[in-house]
């Protein structure tokens, strides 16, 4: 009997540990988003675990990666393909390396004031440790000048977080606010994960650093599970300067790929600046 | 009373919009000897119809227009030092110094 319960709560452990590690977050970055002037910017596109800095994933050739332009908010959104420059790199993490990519957009793609909704569909990844394939539709809204534009706008993807707070402009101990989004309807009790980005991204070196900026205290705190309320909105506090990312998981409309089971997920990230 | 309080409430909202707004500014040099500038207000609002001027250095009007229905206004480079305003009223100015201006 006792050995009964030790290898059950040995299993338990081992679940417990490994639950972190599956949560998985689709970057798509940029130092800065609220930027004065237009300016040429440098894009990194890297699948990972954001609070570990842990395992890399092979990204595959993105179904989709463009930038909704829109200058003023009753002006036209503007889309600009942006596939032409995407750039196959290696990123390395904490533990390993893996496929990545980057993109050096021109001044003229964001020369603009005005709101710049980045959206990337990658190609569905295979998670072999869960015999399902995952794909993070991702949104990271950058804006130029301080004229606002199509921030709050869903993008019409399958799945999406459509923002009720500019996504770049919050200061740290500020909440941010969203909507959960599949084929245009909210989605009530959305499972969601929050990973705060612990690792400050090295661009040119294409690597984590090092240095962690926090430390969780418990499991629990790496990725933070919370769910949807019945309109689909959720709230979070930003209580650190930096990156949030926001995952809502498999709340697409797809739900199978190349027969196997798909995930997928809506990504959104917020930045928080330090009042001072 | 009600044509009053119209007023009042016509004064309100003005003076509300004016304090909840910046106007916003930004001019490019297009490479083919005309300028283009594009405006805003940083809630979102349209500019279209505001009056630009440009100016030489000395504050004479070289060339005046409005913003269009896109919230651009596009004129020819002038052979001199020269700066934009855009003019959307009484503390609702911004300028643009023409050295400023590039591609």
């Amino acid at each position: 009997m006792k050995r009964t319960v030790m290898t059950i709560f040995s299993m338990l452990a081992v679940i417990a540990m490994s639950v972190p590690a599956f949560a998985h977050f689709q970057m798509v970055y940029t130092p800065e988003i609220a930027l004065d002037k237009g300016q040429a910017v440098d894009l990194s596109l890297v699948f990972t675990h954001p609070f570990e800095a842990g395992h890399t994933m092979d990204m595959g050739t993105p179904e989709e990666f463009y930038v909704l332009a829109q200058r003023g908010e009753e002006a036209k959104s503007k889309k600009t393909d942006l596939k032409e420059y995407l750039k196959p790199v290696t990123w390395t993490s904490l533990t390993n390396s893996g496929q990545a990519y980057e993109a050096k957009l021109p001044k003229k793609i964001t020369r603009s004031m005005g709101d710049y909704t980045f959206v990337l569909k990658p190609a569905p990844y295979y998670e072999g440790e869960e015999d399902i394939y995952i794909q993070q539709v991702t949104k990271m809204v950058m804006n130029v000048g301080g004229l606002p534009g199509n921030w709050n706008t869903p993008a019409g993807l399958p799945c999406e977080i459509v923002p009720l707070d500019k996504p770049y402009a919050n200061w740290v101990g500020g909440v941010f606010r969203g909507v959960v989004l599949s084929n245009g309807k909210p989605v009530p009790n959305a499972e969601l994960e929050i990973e705060y980005m612990n690792h400050a991204p090295d661009m040119k070196n294409r690597k984590f650093e090092k240095k962690a900026a926090v430390e969780a205290p418990q499991d629990s705190f790496v990725t933070m599970g919370i769910r949807t309320n019945d309109r689909g909105e959720f709230t979070i506090g930003l209580p650190k300067a930096g990156w949030w990312g926001v995952c809502a998981l498999g709340v697409g409309p797809e739900k199978t790929h190349k027969g196997k089971e798909l995930s997928q997920d809506a990504v959104l990230w917020v930045k928080a600046v330090d009042m001072k | 009373m009600k044509k009053v309080l119209f007023a009042l409430v016509i004064v309100m909202f003005a003076a509300g919009s004016a304090f909840a707004h910046s106007p916003l500014c930004d001019c490019f040099d297009n490479g083919d000897g005309t300028v283009t500038c594009e405006g805003g207000f940083s809630d979102g609002s349209s500019a279209s119809g505001v009056k630009m001027h440009v100016k030489d250095s000395a504050g004479k009007v070289l060339i005046e227009g409005k913003m269009n229905e896109d919230s651009e206004y596009t004129f020819n480079k002038p052979s001199v030092d020269y700066m934009v305003q855009f003019d959307a009223g009484e503390g609702h100015s911004v300028e643009v110094n023409g050295k400023d201006i590039v591609e």
